[in-house]
């Protein structure tokens, strides 16, 4: 669990705002981010595709550069490096970068050995012998025999793939880790066992580790923490026993009432918002539209006029010490406002015929 | 044969797709990839198929639409769709079902649009290829469907090119294509398996509204079961290219019988956003054609016993609708036996 230790955070993201793109082209796709990861814990970063969840990876690892803001990590800022000292700093390994899909970012022409001690053979300061050692012991770390070093990632299962990634990132011994959908190619087997892989090595190397995802539910079972991008700007930012229980951005909420669940819906009355209760309707007021709202208010179904100028990723009421903030001018009245909602379908288009 | 296919060979009324004791060879014969699949799909009803990425779901939904691959065959059992012996039939013939009588939606809508062409024209086609209409009524009407799927600005949709949509638009729009001639019966595979879990619940909804609305039969493949409890009426459970469990949702959710069915739900996202233990399904399924003698999943499964192995296991039928292909299906002990099953490997240790 995050402790609030007095020592700082090992990496600092603050006031980051990237654009890709060029000219007429040109989106900002981060906005204003913060974000802060302490030493040991781990963080789920959740949003929906174009949240901008893999462009703050990339942002953080130094493959994207940030227009305005600063990365630092361990104190010292990174993201401002140039020429040989962001070779240098790229090279320590540092921080590590696991790839969405594995079946692209594995070359399907190297054996698993050779994957996962390329980065150290390229970094050129240890011998052969050694390099062999550090990838029998990654291997060893993820749950893989060395049995399959000499096999390609084409003749590996898409589970073990994955762990060969994360292989190749644990062998140039990082201490940071961030994996960008680990799990959203795997079955919920292969998805739970690449979650305790994760959750064990923070627990044993005390390794943090930011894992992105578009499902929210898995995170629920190893993350200490949770923050919600949406369109490029951090929504929401606790942790995971607050904002899982009592969100406080309704995108947080959305988020969490559309994870589809094994378990009846209902067995929680009271708590338990539905989707209906946390979509915009027709029957909503028009939401503000102005360049500078809210970006979500288009839609929220509590936008009103105040939403016209973005809020600011603001702390919110919560256990001492808890570190949880949420960009909502409405946070306190929006869960009231939400229930009084009805929780069964609007009509939608033509009325149904149900027998 | 394993399974007890029901021996009547009149059609009962009203069941749109009925496969029956199918077999389905890969890699030219070598491999027997589906073994005496049986299922059945009626009007209005939501049939969901779960497994393991390899177990046959996408197969038998290929088989179901006609459109095996080169090299595979169906070699036993036959494909009903709505009274009509479809096992055998000629291309051409299938041709005349496609699109206007069995639509069709899969994991990644890009790939099946095409990406030069609006929408609008894309889905224009279909209504004046399929249903004759003139470019006018087909203009009309495809704004109509766009619409029903619940795209707000269908007037301005019909005009963008897939590359301007969302992967939740573009799904959207699969289904309207799917639905244009208003088709006897859906076939989605893990049709919102690649889309955010907002867009995700929005596409259930729709295919719901359109059971109520037009009484379409869908046959819905995933691998999540979560998605199937929100979704299906009926689930039929895939292991190792068969079917090892079937019934009522609700029934296989709260009382699954089969270890396998068990284990899924085990590892299924339980949705309630509370810390667990996450749990992992231990061993590998089989090869795909991998001969066994007895249950397939005997290997993996901690309550087998050797009668597992000494033959194969038929379907028992436990209920009404209710059936599960396990030796021990009424051993009280079962559930207990399998719950060992989820405990989890060592991870890292070896």
């Amino acid at each position: 669990m995050t402790t609030t230790a007095a020592t700082g955070p090992l990496l600092e993201v603050s006031g980051v705002d990237v654009v890709l793109g060029r000219g007429g082209r040109a989106s900002l796709v981060l906005s204003g981010v913060d974000l802060n990861v302490w030493p040991g814990e781990i963080v789920g970063l959740v949003g929906e595709t174009g949240s901008g969840k893999t462009t703050l990876a990339r942002t953080i690892v130094g493959l994207a550069r940030p227009r305005a803001g600063r990365v630092l990590f361990n104190g010292r800022e990174i993201s401002s490096l140039r020429g040989a000292a962001r070779r240098r700093e790229r090279r320590s390994g540092h921080i590590q970068l696991v790839f969405q899909d594995p079946l692209r970012s594995l070359d399907p022409d190297l054996t698993v050995g050779d994957i996962v001690g390329e980065g150290l053979k390229i970094r050129g300061d240890l011998p052969a012998g050694q390099i062999g050692e550090r990838v029998g012991e990654a291997l060893t770390m993820v749950g893989l025999t060395t049995v399959l070093r000499p096999q390609r990632p084409g003749q590996l299962s898409g589970g073990q793939r994955q762990r060969v990634s994360i292989a190749r990132a644990l062998a140039a011994g990082p201490r940071l880790l961030l994996c960008d959908e680990p799990v959203s190619a795997l079955d919920a087997s292969n998805r739970n066992y690449i979650l305790r892989l994760l959750a064990g090595l923070r627990d044993r190397l005390g390794l943090p580790i930011v894992i992105i995802s578009h499902d929210l539910s898995s995170l629920a079972g190893i993350a200490d923490r949770v923050v919600v991008l949406y369109r490029g700007r951090i929504v929401e930012d606790g942790p995971v026993s607050q904002v899982f229980t009592t969100p406080r951005h309704p995108y947080t909420a959305l988020l969490m009432a559309s994870a589809p669940r094994v378990s009846a819906h209902g067995t929680q009355p009271g708590r338990e918002l539905s989707v209906h209760q946390l979509r915009r309707t027709t029957a909503d007021p028009e939401p503000p539209t102005a360049p500078g709202a809210c970006v979500f208010a288009a839609r929220c179904p509590f936008a009103m006029a105040a939403c016209a100028v973005q809020p600011p990723l603001d702390p919110v009421a919560g256990p001492a010490g808890s570190r949880w903030s949420a960009a909502c001018v409405r946070h306190d009245e929006w869960p009231a406002l939400a229930r009084e909602r009805s929780p069964v379908v609007a009509a939608r288009l033509p009325a149904r015929a149900r027998s | 044969m394993p399974g007890n296919p029901p021996p009547d060979s009149t059609l009962p009324p009203g069941e749109v797709l009925v496969i029956e004791d199918l077999d389905v060879t890969v890699h030219h014969g070598a491999a027997t990839a589906l073994r005496g699949i049986s299922l059945t799909v009626r009007p209005g009803e939501i049939v969901g198929l779960v497994g393991e990425s390899g177990s046959g779901k996408t197969l038998t939904c290929r088989a179901a639409l006609g459109v095996l691959p080169p090299g595979v065959a169906v070699t036993q059992g036959t494909i009903t769709f709505d009274g009509q012996n479809v096992t055998d039939l000629p291309s051409r013939r299938w041709q005349r079902l496609h699109g206007s009588r069995i639509g069709a939606v899969f994991q990644d809508p890009a790939a099946y649009l095409n990406p030069n062409l609006t929408v609008g024209s894309q889905l224009a086609e279909v209504l004046r290829v399929k249903r004759g209409l003139r470019r006018g009524q087909a203009r009309d009407k495809a704004i109509e469907l766009l619409t029903a799927v619940g795209l707000h600005q269908a007037r301005r949709v019909v005009h963008q090119i897939p590359a301007e949509l969302s992967g939740g638009m573009l799904q959207r729009v699969m289904i309207a294509i799917a639905i244009s001639c208003d088709p006897d019966l859906l076939i989605a595979d893990e049709a919102t398996t690649a889309l955010d879990v907002t867009i995700q619940a929005e596409i259930i909804e729709l295919i719901k509204d359109l059971r109520d609305q037009r009484g379409l039969a869908v046959l819905f493949v995933s691998h999540d079961l979560a998605v199937i409890r929100e979704l299906c009426d009926r689930v039929v459970v895939f292991y190792a290219g068969q079917v090892v469990e079937s019934g009522p949702v609700q029934e296989i959710i709260e009382r699954p019988r089969h270890p396998y069915t068990q284990a899924l739900l085990r590892v299924a996202s339980a949705g309630d956003f509370q810390r667990r233990d996450l749990e992992v399904i231990a061993g590998q399924p089989p090869r795909v054609g991998a001969r066994i003698s007895g249950c397939r999943f005997a290997g993996r499964c901690p309550a087998a016993v050797d009668a597992c192995r000494a033959a194969s296991v038929p379907l028992t039928r436990l209920g009404p609708e209710h059936e599960a292909r396990c030796v021990r299906v009424d051993d009280p002990a079962l559930s207990a036996a399998s719950a060992v099953l989820a405990a989890g490997p060592e991870l890292a240790s070896r």
